[in-house]
């Protein structure tokens, strides 16, 4: 944080007074911080406790079960279940996805009719800003049996059946899914990127007789890599952050054994299921595990990279 | 890039503009997609007919959808959780970040640390169930609106923008005789017309979008946005017709069932376009607010 210390002569008087109106704008929102992010936090407890709603957190009628609940978790077989759904997603998602956008803003920054490529790009933003729910309903009535994607893969040769009830399906369509609606706009910062080197370089390249492919891979793409490597580093830190909401719309029972994840899980068998001090026990469990890989994430880009979130 | 070449490679140009073309035909296909069928008549898309232009014209599944006093329903409390939401989001930003600027707030550092510890940490989804509940907001209104009228990110915006605008500035209005509320108000918040945009746009478009807040916190259908309306009508009633399609069932309710599964099937394409249109109208527009944000997301704070 910049902290601009300017010594402005004010006598202490002003000073409090000064203070008095700061506070008085900061405290509605503190307060608001307070009660909406820092008392469920305090909430985490739950989940060392067998917790019978209505009751405070803390306080008289309590009942301290210590880790039961994580033991109960991590020996059924949601533990692992969740873990390698968690995994399988996230991996084929990266696969499927990385490399998208950064080829798509090489391929935009090659094109050279300036109006078709802002069209284009305003295009490929598009998904991002269409509703998660929009999505999931185009993909669940596309992969239906009448749905465009059986009919063109039958065109072809396969033939797919009930593929929503599929559990091996799913990954695949949770990818695809998801790399059709963020790739346009992941990759905005890789544009930015590039359109911040220096011409020149371009301009001396061409001197020497390069070809524009050759520049692509001598200037574009150099320049690009700490930003790939930043970006691939925090994609693989969040490896255990699926897109619950984007699941719960696209999952059915007939395939949980490949769909099911942290945030799913908590949502049916802690909220839904009402097993309040289980269900938080879970999401703790997964949330410290995740932290601990965005942390390990965040150290080794200041290292490699010198680029860090905090 | 404006820099001309004098080499002139006409295949390369080729080349790239065939594949951007590509990249951009397989984004808008599927929505291109679902407006041709919304719209073809209902025969030709059973037939399989409808695929690049649209057969026939057919509105009737729009008519359903425009008599739907549920839908209507809907998109008055999307206005209405839309429209609060991001006024109370612009206040609570600029609100809260104004005092952050001033170099003689007592205890910054506190406040600061303050802010940015939920930012990593959050209780998760049950105890913030259960605290929203236990004060009383569970199946109201106020379930969607309080809870996320506040964005620790939006406040670190608006202060990055703030410690811009001149120290002088707050000096001679200072001298003037106005106090912190008057230059927030009179000085600060006219100039930060642009951070401003950008968090209006990305707070509406969010709580457009939303849906899974309702789904947990408004059991009652009357409170709904009309994201939760159409979560009913595309993924909930896909699923029950699916279900149905293994069931062993004499020949005549089959052909009935497949009759309702077409025009329910159309009604869908009829909705996702007619709840998307606007957006997507609009959108041009923002465009250019919108990557602001994703620059100004992506300095340091």
């Amino acid at each position: 944080m910049l902290i601009r210390k300017k010594t402005i002569k004010m006598t202490t008087k002003k000073n409090v007074k000064d203070n008095i109106e700061l506070y008085i704008m900061l405290a509605p929102v503190l307060v608001l911080i307070f009660i909406f992010s820092y008392i469920p936090l305090f909430g985490i407890v739950i989940a060392f406790q067998e917790y019978i709603p209505g009751l405070p957190f803390f306080g008289e009628g309590v009942n301290w079960v210590g880790i039961k609940h994580f033991k109960a978790f991590i020996d059924s077989f949601y533990f692992i279940r969740i873990l390698k759904n968690t995994l399988v997603l996230n991996l084929l998602n990266l696969v499927m996805g990385f490399w998208v956008p950064i080829f798509f803003a090489l391929l935009l920054n090659e094109m050279r009719t300036v109006k078709l490529r802002k069209f284009i790009q305003t295009v490929s933003y598009m998904p991002y800003f269409i509703s998660a729910v929009v999505v999931a309903g185009m993909v669940l009535s596309f992969i239906s049996d009448d749905g465009i994607v059986i009919k063109l893969t039958s065109i072809l040769g396969f033939s797919l059946r009930s593929v929503n009830t599929k559990a091996e399906a799913f990954p695949f369509i949770y990818a695809i899914t998801n790399v059709w609606k963020n790739f346009g706009w992941s990759s905005i910062l890789y544009l930015s990127t590039i359109s911040s080197i220096d011409p020149t370089l371009y301009e001396v390249a061409e001197i020497d007789g390069a070809h524009r492919l050759q520049k692509v891979w001598y200037i574009t793409i150099p320049f690009m890599v700490p930003l790939i490597i930043i970006q691939l580093i925090f994609a693989i830190g969040s490896i255990l952050h699926a897109n619950a909401e984007m699941i719960l719309l696209l999952y059915n029972p007939s395939i949980y054994s490949s769909a099911d994840v942290i945030g799913t899980y908590v949502y049916r068998e802690g909220l839904l299921g009402v097993r309040y001090s289980y269900g938080t026990a879970v999401g703790l469990l997964l949330s410290v595990m995740s932290f601990t890989l965005v942390y390990t994430a965040n150290r080794t880009s200041r290292k490699f990279a010198d680029f860090s979130l905090w | 890039m404006s820099y001309k070449t004098a080499n002139k490679n006409t295949g390369y140009d080729v080349i790239v503009a065939v594949l951007c073309l590509t990249i951009a035909v397989i984004t808008i296909y599927p929505m291109w997609y679902v407006l041709i069928l919304s719209i073809s008549n209902p025969n030709a898309v059973a037939r399989g007919e409808v695929w690049i232009l649209p057969k026939g014209f057919y509105f009737d599944s729009y008519k359903i959808i425009f008599d739907d006093f549920r839908m209507w329903r809907g998109l008055r409390n999307s206005v209405f959780y839309t429209v609060t939401g991001t006024v109370l989001m612009l206040i609570t930003s600029s609100l809260a970040a104004y005092p952050l600027t001033r170099p003689n707030l007592k205890g910054r550092t506190a406040v600061v640390i303050f802010l940015l510890i939920p930012m990593y940490i959050s209780g998760g989804l049950i105890p913030t169930f259960l605290v929203i509940s236990k004060l009383g907001l569970y199946n109201t209104v106020w379930a969607l609106i309080i809870p996320g009228c506040y964005g620790i990110w939006n406040i670190i915006l608006c202060r990055t923008f703030f410690m811009t605008i001149s120290q002088e500035l707050w000096e001679s209005a200072s001298i003037d005789g106005a106090n912190n509320y008057q230059i927030f108000l009179q000085i600060y918040i006219p100039l930060s017309k642009p951070v401003l945009a950008v968090i209006a746009i990305y707070t509406v478009v969010a709580i457009w979008n939303s849906w899974f807040a309702s789904m947990v916190y408004q059991p009652n259908e009357v409170l709904h946005p009309v994201q939760m309306y159409l979560q009913r009508v595309l993924i909930s009633q896909t699923l029950k017709l699916d279900a149905m399609k293994d069931l062993p069932l004499d020949q005549e309710t089959r052909k009935w069932l497949l009759r309702k599964a077409l025009t329910a099937k159309q009604l869908k394409y009829s909705i996702i376009i007619f709840v998307t249109l606007p957006i997507i109208m609009v959108y041009p527009m923002f465009q250019k607010h919108f990557v602001k944000g994703v620059m100004l997301g992506s300095l340091k704070g």
